[in-house]
């Protein structure tokens, strides 16, 4: 009997002994209550050293829970990062509603140039329906180039093109053994898949997979890198429906930007592509379109103009002139009222180029602040139609031997 | 030494246990019932004396955040807690500018450029018996 209550009374001491273990094993909880919800969160109570995502992302304003949901309240890890939306990535395409979205955020209004998640869902990037469409009419399919499948299924009511939805893809259904093999092996690039192993591929999805260059770290001024972990990184065999990787292990930048099978000007490797290519070309126009082409509209001649015509160019006179917007994300320019930039044929700013008083331009690099002058084709010695622009055209006499 | 016995041993052992256990549950209880919960946030603050803030000055009250405005009409206050989103706006020769999204709001607090839609928050301002003055932010 005495053995017993000495074992009972050793037992209490271990229980007790082990709660207050547990109990000192707690972090030190750490208040914080952002001006967005003014809710108190802990969060900051074990990532006290998380870098803050952006200058318009402050953590002191929006906290951690209105992007990444979770436990606010919660100390201990497991049940704190329980109901995270996306894991550690709230911007995954099937959360980014929740944690990015919100009409004063980016599910806003055309208008407010703030319906970003409007248009990435709808977007090429997003949807694939280029590949999907051009890949079940290869293989008989379908009968035409028009999309009608997407990675996910989507509808768009409000839109100005033809398609107004795409059915999800799904390539088990699918009767051509081609087709279910690109299913299998091709569905790599779309944001929202996660990307093949290698450090040359890693990234994100959703908003993130462009804009997250770092560690906790959202950016409008991605580098070319943060486009080649899709793009120029090998190409897709027909044949058997596989990815090629390019076999070249480049050094340098003018080795890595393109693939070796490709010609390019020095332009284009010395630039980062969100230098010329808008955001509206990587995001979408908010419309279901059927191929890149559909989107992609930028050529040499936006900047460059054509033996008889100058490129479009706009003086700005508007403070609320989206320009401004964008250079105020990514400061690399002083832009102001009365300045004269070159836009695109849809009217988009290239808010990062100026007109010279000399006739000459401009461009300050987004990503690497350097400054660039060029010139305008016309009164130059080139003599190439001015209809014929697409690029392959100005590599006949321009591209750059490496 | 004098010997002790097994009875006495277990029995030794057994309080021993009790009395360790009873000490680690009064101090678990003790830590318990003191803990301090979070103080609300401050929604009152007195500035001092208001003679410390002369005609046609504008003091930034960064703390708060605030400006204190101190005109021919008397005193009054704006939130520098941007309409738009939450962010502390900053001070500008000609007004206020919010460092997150770029709203900007005149030295009134009115809005001239968005994605705020709202003016900036006038604040309570009192002047006491004492001639200090006290601002409110609820």
């Amino acid at each position: 009997m005495r053995k017993l209550l000495v074992i009972a009374a050793g037992a209490l001491l271990l229980t007790i002994s082990l709660a207050w273990w547990f109990s000192g094993r707690q972090p030190k909880p750490v208040e914080l209550i952002p001006t967005l919800t003014n809710q108190p969160e802990y969060c900051i109570s074990c990532h006290a050293d998380v870098p803050e995502i952006s200058k318009s992302h402050p953590v002191k304003t929006f906290g951690c829970v209105s992007c990444h949901g979770g436990e606010r309240l919660a100390l201990n890890a497991d049940l704190a990062h329980s109901t995270m939306r996306g894991g550690k990535n709230p911007s995954d395409l099937s959360v980014v509603e929740a944690s990015c979205g919100g009409s004063n955020c980016h599910s806003g209004s055309e208008a407010g140039n703030n319906d970003h998640i409007q248009r990435v869902i709808t977007s090429i990037q997003s949807t694939y329906a280029g590949a999907i469409a051009n890949v079940r009419f290869t293989f008989g399919a379908q009968t035409d180039m028009t999309a009608h499948f997407g990675i996910t299924a989507i509808t768009n009511a409000q839109t100005q093109s033809d398609i107004t939805s795409l059915a999800a893809f799904d390539p088990a259904s699918e009767s051509n053994p081609s087709i279910q093999k690109f299913g299998a092996n091709c569905l790599n690039c779309h944001i929202n898949a996660t990307p093949r192993e290698g450090d040359v591929y890693a990234r994100q999805t959703g908003c993130a997979a462009c804009h997250a260059t770092g560690k906790h770290t959202l950016t409008t001024a991605m580098p070319y890198t943060q486009c080649n972990s899709c793009h120029n990184r090998g190409n897709y065999d027909l044949r058997t429906m596989t990815f090629v990787e390019r076999a070249d292990h480049p050094t340098s930048r003018l080795q890595d930007y393109y693939q070796p099978i490709a010609q390019f000007t020095k332009c284009e490797y010395t630039l980062d592509c969100v230098d010329c290519h808008t955001r509206t070309e990587a995001m979408g126009d908010g419309n279901i379109h059927s191929n890149k082409k559909d989107i992609q509209y930028i050529q040499c001649k936006t900047c460059h103009g054509t033996p008889t015509e100058l490129p479009l160019t706009k003086t700005l006179t508007d403070p609320n002139d989206i320009a401004f917007k964008l250079a105020f994300l990514n400061p690399v320019v002083d832009l102001r009222l009365g300045d004269t930039i070159l836009v695109t044929e849809k009217g988009e700013p290239l808010w990062n180029t100026s007109v010279q008083p000399d006739g000459t331009y401009t461009m300050i690099g987004k990503a690497t602040q350097q400054h660039f002058t060029f010139k305008p084709v016309m009164g130059s010695s080139c003599t190439q139609n001015g209809q014929d622009q697409s690029s392959a055209y100005c590599h006949e006499c321009h591209s750059v031997q490496r | 030494m004098p010997e002790i016995s097994r009875r006495d041993f277990l029995k030794l052992t057994r309080d021993g246990f009790l009395y360790l256990s009873g000490a680690l549950a009064l101090g678990g209880l003790l830590r318990f019932l003191s803990y301090q919960t979070e103080p609300t946030p401050q929604t009152e603050f007195d500035l001092g004396q208001a003679v410390d803030f002369p005609l046609n000055s504008r003091t930034l009250l960064a703390d708060i955040p605030a400006v204190l405005l101190h005109t021919e009409s008397g005193f009054s206050a704006l939130s520098l807690v941007c309409t738009h989103l939450g962010c502390t706006v900053e001070q500008k020769t000609d007004g206020f500018t919010c460092p997150c999204h770029g709203s900007r709001f005149t030295s009134d607090g009115k809005v001239t450029h968005g994605p705020a839609a709202k003016p900036l928050r006038a604040l309570r301002v009192e002047v006491t018996d004492q001639d200090t003055l006290k601002l409110f932010t609820a």
